[in-house]
């Protein structure tokens, strides 16, 4: 049995803290050391508990370790450890860096600054759309989105990243192998060519609910910034930014209305000094002054801003254009404001759709598209 | 030999068929035995007849007597045997002359002391009697109104069997002649008025062209917002029931046993709300001998399903071929069972399992619970649906505005439009030999070139509709014939853009109410 092997084996201890891992390697030398160990030796070893010590006894007796191996290579899944020279730097200074690293595709360069788009899984459209918006902006700048692939924020970010051509991460709660959200599986598969599937959870593991938290912690160490879309006041983006300034990282946040309990996350974080996020053509432009970006501005045509308008003015598409914003609008709120005839309002809101000007967000729920 | 014979029906889901009821007193040894294929209570109808007679004062004849209903592979059932047996027993004794019977038709059940009670099913039976040449029927006297509403066949209503015995002994029958009652018009539940309804211009806007197109209607929103308050008021503008309309309909109630003594004629289209625990077998009709379902029963009016994703899923499988057939077949051990069911379905529904969803910021489901919740509905059984309309919260103002009272419109406004929009459909199919199509929901595939025939402009529109919200040819033919409703509305001659585009924001989306994943 190689090598190999025995470092699989030990990566795949779920129930080892990380830190308790790197001691007990740096102790034996090798983790196949560790796989023959003596219990007597094992005892020796203060820091682990003895359910630790239980732990590791019953699975130095599992056998088939050569069969699990060759498992774990048909899923085309990389094994990096802390005592691999590919080891992301960046992770090695945290608090509690992972021992081992499963990656489906690539890791993120080191020498590039990367950016994170976090945000909540239960968004608005304003918050997909300005995730989009920041994601395509970042990869036209060359900088890679690092997110977690959830529901809302994390995938529209990544989504906007991929559609520029750009470099993107998702760090999982899950086995790298294992696609959650379910209906992500097309992001999925873009971002394992365009970047990398990232995951301290060894293959198979279902998404648990406690492995959330963690991994949150290695999307803020893999990024020099921080952007936070939408959050509501108690969401597990705010637990992202936490660790990103105990990680010293740059914290920045989307306003949103103070009423939108989707921003008040945000609009705290705001408050407590936290960056305000602005246009995306800005924040780029901030970080390009600042010597982040060093690629030149590809240039992006400033005609087209606006065609759109002129076109039907003080026609009823105008005006039903003109009372629609991000935040999606009901029917009956539009006919109030509008004061329109109800087929002379649903004629408008047809026609606004099919040339792709407004969305229609639920059932005779819309919002503009930009 | 002494044989007695009286023609009666078996009824097979609407299917009638003639029996021939005979009687034959023989020697040997006295006793009473029926056969012909027949269910336990025909069987039970020796018992009842025997008592029946001596309690009408007739001697019942002590030999043996055997009755056949013929043809024998036709299963009889039903207790409405009773008093062709009864009859066919008395002629062969002598009773009754064989030439008094001979041209009639009888159904009926009897009573210990006599009394001919009422039985389901006498208008198709009937009905089948003038078709089949017979020149009357014997029915029980509460029956009678049913009876006479079919023209061209004399009734001979009976209350007794020792009256209608002695009758018919002497020829001294008496025709019943219908009262006329028939005409008086039926006012129903008029306490309910879209008047009452506030706000919500553009549900009603929704449901009027539903109601003018036979569409299939949907309604989302939250609860309170009035969804079951609108849907039960869709009767109030619904129009009338055509002459053929209302027969095929009240046949139906009839094996149901459902028509009133006095005026049985269904005169308004039926508005049948059910519970969602109903079971499939109720919904469609059911059992070893298919009797009529809820879905038939709503024949030419409006099936109401409130609370949509409460009902099981399989319940509401069932309801897809026959929103596309407009019948139901049913195939069992004794042959197959057909049944109209051209319903209008109006369904209500919430979004989602506290049911604020869309409004976000009161919706405290998870993205999968409301998934899971909308999931419930499976695509094919929404894609029958063509006109899905959300209805709101209604706000505060809505809903104390007096000023507006006279402005908003009554149930009686609204129905004169359903029906100028109803006449201009009629009228056109029936000018060009469609025979059974009333709405432009009845349009078939291979009529919809002619009827919603665009025009360049309207073309384009349509192509890229099809290709921007992806629509499917189902989804396209709906909205073809939802567009071309609102034309009739409007008494446009062909669909203009207008009226398409209206279409096409009411269509059934069709990735369901969900948000469009990125």
């Amino acid at each position: 049995m190689t090598e190999e092997v025995y470092k699989y084996w030990f990566a795949c201890l779920r129930r080892l803290a990380s830190g308790k891992k790197c001691r007990l390697y740096q102790c034996m030398g090798s983790e196949e050391a560790v796989y023959y160990i003596e219990e007597k030796k094992l005892a020796e070893f203060s820091f682990l508990s003895e359910t630790d010590r239980e732990y590791v006894k019953n699975e130095t007796k599992k056998g088939a370790l050569t069969e699990d191996y060759e498992r774990f290579l048909e899923l085309d899944i990389k094994l990096i450890t802390m005592a691999d020279r590919a080891y992301p730097g960046r992770l090695k200074n945290i608090a509690a860096p992972p021992w081992a690293l499963f990656v489906k595709g690539s890791l993120p360069e080191e020498d590039l600054p990367a950016a994170a788009i976090i945000g909540a899984r239960q968004c608005t459209p304003y918050g997909e759309r300005m995730a989009i918006a920041y994601g395509e902006k970042l990869a036209e700048a060359g900088i890679p989105v690092i997110s977690g692939m959830a529901r809302g924020v994390d995938s529209a970010g990544q989504r906007g990243a991929l559609n520029r051509g750009g470099r993107t991460y998702a760090v999982l709660g899950s086995g790298a192998d294992v696609c959650y959200p379910r209906e992500n599986r097309g992001l999925y598969l873009d971002i394992q060519k365009e970047g990398g599937i990232i995951s301290e959870q060894p293959p198979g593991v279902p998404p648990f609910k406690e492995n959330f938290p963690a991994r949150n912690r290695i999307i803020s160490a893999l990024s020099d910034m921080v952007l936070v879309m939408e959050a509501k006041e108690r969401s597990g983006s705010l637990i992202t930014a936490d660790f990103a300034l105990e990680q010293g990282k740059d914290v920045c946040a989307l306003p949103g209305p103070v009423t939108s309990s989707f921003s008040r996350g945000c609009n705290l974080l705001i408050q407590q000094g936290a960056g305000l996020l602005l246009k995306p053509e800005d924040f780029v432009e901030d970080l390009r002054q600042r010597g982040i970006v060093k690629n030149k501005e590809i240039e992006i045509g400033n005609g087209k801003k606006s065609d759109k308008n002129e076109k039907m003015l003080e026609s009823p598409e105008n005006i039903v254009y003109s009372c629609l914003g991000l935040y999606p609008k009901g029917i009956d709120s539009l006919l109030a404001e509008t004061k329109m005839e109800p087929r002379e309002l649903m004629e408008a809101l047809v026609s606004l759709e099919l040339k792709g000007m407004i969305l229609e967000i639920s059932r005779h729920y819309y919002s503009r598209v930009k | 030999m002494s044989i007695g014979i009286v023609h009666s029906a078996a009824l097979n889901g609407l299917e009638v068929r003639t029996v021939r009821v005979e009687a034959d007193l023989g020697g040997g040894l006295p006793l009473f035995h029926m056969v012909g294929y027949l269910a336990s209570e025909v069987k039970e109808a020796g018992e009842r007849v025997r008592t029946a007679v001596k309690n009408a004062g007739v001697e019942f004849p002590v030999q043996k007597i055997i009755v056949n209903l013929s043809p024998g592979n036709v299963r009889k059932k039903g207790t409405a045997f009773d008093l062709p047996v009864a009859l066919a027993v008395l002629s062969a004794a002598g009773e009754i002359p064989i030439s008094a019977l001979e041209d009639k038709m009888a159904v009926g059940e009897l009573g210990l002391d006599g009394s001919i009670r009422p039985v389901p099913g006498i208008l198709p039976v009937v009905w089948k009697a003038r078709d089949e040449g017979f020149k009357g029927c014997i029915i029980p006297w509460e029956n009678r109104e049913e009876g006479a509403l079919v023209e061209g066949i004399a009734i001979y209503p009976g209350k007794m069997l020792g009256e209608l015995c002695g009758q018919l002994k002497e020829g001294t029958c008496r025709k019943y002649r219908a009262k006329g009652k028939t005409c008086r018009s039926e006012k129903g539940n008029s306490r309910l008025d879209f008047k009452d309804v506030r706000g919500q211009v553009f549900v009603k806007r929704a449901v009027e062209i539903a109601v003018a197109g036979g569409h299939n209607l949907l309604l989302t929103g939250p609860p309170g917002s009035g969804k079951s308050m609108i849907a039960s008021r869709i009767p109030t503008i619904l129009p009338p029931l055509l002459r053929e309309e209302e027969l095929e309909l009240t046949k139906i109630y009839s094996i149901r046993g459902m028509l009133k003594e006095e005026g049985p004629l269904i005169k308004k289209r039926p508005f049948r709300e059910v519970h969602h625990t109903i079971t499939k077998a109720a919904l469609i009709g059911g059992g070893i001998f298919p009797g009529p379902g809820e879905i038939s029963l709503a024949h030419k009016g409006v099936l109401f399903l409130d609370e949509l994703t409460e009902f099981p899923k399989a319940v509401l499988e069932v309801l897809r071929e026959p929103l596309e057939e407009k019948k139901i077949r049913m195939v069992r051990k004794g042959g197959a069972y057909e049944f109209p069911a051209d319903f209008m379905l109006t369904a209500a529904t919430n979004l989602c399992p506290c049911g604020a969803f869309p409004d976000m910021e009161k919706c405290t489901c998870t993205p999968a619970q409301i998934q899971r919740y909308q999931g419930r509905l499976s695509q094919p059984f929404l894609s029958r649906i063509d006109i899905c309309m959300d209805t709101p919260a209604v706000s505060y103002q809505e809903l104390r505005q007096e000023e507006e009272m006279e402005n908003i419109e009554s149930s009686a406004d609204i129905r004169k439009r359903v029906c100028n929009a109803r006449d201009i459909q009629r009228k056109r199919y029936e000018a060009d030999g469609l025979k059974g199509i009333m709405v432009n929901a009845q349009i078939p595939a291979s009529a919809i070139e002619r009827y919603c025939a665009l025009d360049k402009e309207t073309e384009e529109l349509l192509r890229q509709a099809f290709s921007r919200m992806g629509l499917t040819a189902r989804t396209c033919h709906r909205t073809l014939k939802v567009a071309r409703t609102i034309a009739d509305l409007e008494g446009a001659e062909r669909i203009g853009t207008v009226h398409l585009k209206e279409a096409i924001g009411y269509r059934m989306p069709d990735s369901g109410w969900r948000r469009a994943g990125i």
